[in-house]
């Protein structure tokens, strides 16, 4: 389990990214981080919401209420403009982050 | 005798939805976007063979308890809480000045026509007769005595004491600018309340009609962001 601070730090680069690659409603975001990291990212469901109302008020995502196949309406969320630029700033960061402990830890770097 | 009580997944939800609404900085639109989420988090539950009593509460667990998610959505965004609260100060002051004037105006009418002499007593009290009847049901709504009989589910009682409160206090405040208008009164001599205009140069009626809507508006909104943010955070008895 990843602590509180890298917990907060990393859901926006997680859910821009997610989002990047498709529109997606907040259970089925949790579902695939869940999966994604193996249950390493376990997402309280309530705490999920108040950082894509943030993040949509930063103008980074937006949001549409829709209904889906199985005739429930769900609220949406798809990426932006501003959260594609806001995207490829985090993901230098991350990856300068990443291969800098790597360098330390002998991990192989990734190309930025 | 039948001992196992049969689960009612939709009642169930029905109580989490009362739960939730009980939570005054959530939206609408947040409750029903979480319950949307509780009823995704159920099915997929559902789908793994799980019954309904055990897929509720897990799906309930998962989301989390309302007054913690209410907590996190006030961290996001604290301004929000607060244009909630100014939305209903206001609408305490709109209500407290509809109010009163209807009432002062179907009071006077009604005395006008019933008993000519108390009519004019009661223009000469200022209309206070009128205020304090208003003070004190807002009073009673304040202390929430009306709140069991009128069966009022615990946000909104909490909301009616937000709005109650602004009535009080717009109400005190109002007593002391009657004590201006009868001032007035006396100086012309005649039975009007509104002649603050003839009897003063037009500085001392500006000042006068300043200090009356701030007094009004402005006093209450100032008291009640200064000393209640703390009522919207309670929280409502779980069973």
């Amino acid at each position: 389990m990843l602590t509180k601070d890298l917990m907060a730090a990393s859901s926006k680069p997680l859910l821009l990214s997610i989002l990047a690659g498709g529109e997606s409603y907040g259970y089925e975001i949790i579902q695939k981080v869940r999966e994604l990291s193996g249950g390493q990212i376990e997402w309280s469901d309530g705490m999920l919401y108040p950082v894509l109302h943030r993040l949509e008020r930063d103008g980074l995502i937006d949001s549409e209420w829709k209904q889906a196949d199985t005739g429930r309406e769900r609220k949406y969320y798809f990426i932006s403009p501003d959260g594609r630029k806001a995207l490829k700033t985090e993901r230098q960061q991350w990856l300068a982050v990443h291969n800098t402990l790597g360098k330390l830890w002998k991990i192989k770097p990734i190309s930025i | 005798m039948e001992n196992q009580t049969h689960f009612d997944l939709n009642a169930a939800i029905e109580g989490w939805r009362q739960e939730l609404a009980a939570q005054p900085n959530l939206a609408s639109d947040d409750r029903r976007e979480l319950e949307t989420h509780l009823l995704d988090a159920i099915a997929g539950f559902q789908r793994r063979d799980l019954n309904d009593e055990e897929s509720f509460w897990l799906a309930r667990k998962r989301v989390g308890q309302p007054q913690q998610i209410s907590e996190e959505f006030v961290k996001a965004d604290p301004a929000k809480a607060w244009r909630e609260r100014i939305f209903w100060m206001a609408l305490g002051i709109i209500m407290f000045l509809l109010l009163t004037q209807t009432l002062t105006f179907a009071v006077g009418i009604a005395l006008y026509h019933l008993f000519p002499g108390l009519h004019e007593l009661y223009v000469k009290s200022g209309f206070w007769p009128t205020n304090a009847a208003v003070l004190i049901i807002g009073m009673a709504l304040a202390r929430g005595w009306f709140a069991q009989s009128l069966k009022l589910v615990w946000f909104l009682k909490n909301r009616f004491q937000l709005v109650a409160l602004v009535i009080i206090l717009a109400l005190l405040l109002s007593i002391t600018q009657t004590e201006f208008a009868r001032e007035n009164f006396v100086l012309n001599g005649h039975h009007s309340s509104v002649v603050t205009w003839e009897w003063a140069p037009w500085i001392e009626n500006a000042r006068h009609f300043l200090w009356a809507y701030l007094a009004r508006i402005a006093a209450p909104i100032i008291f009640l962001v200064l000393f209640f943010p703390a009522q919207n955070q309670k929280t409502p008895k779980r069973s």
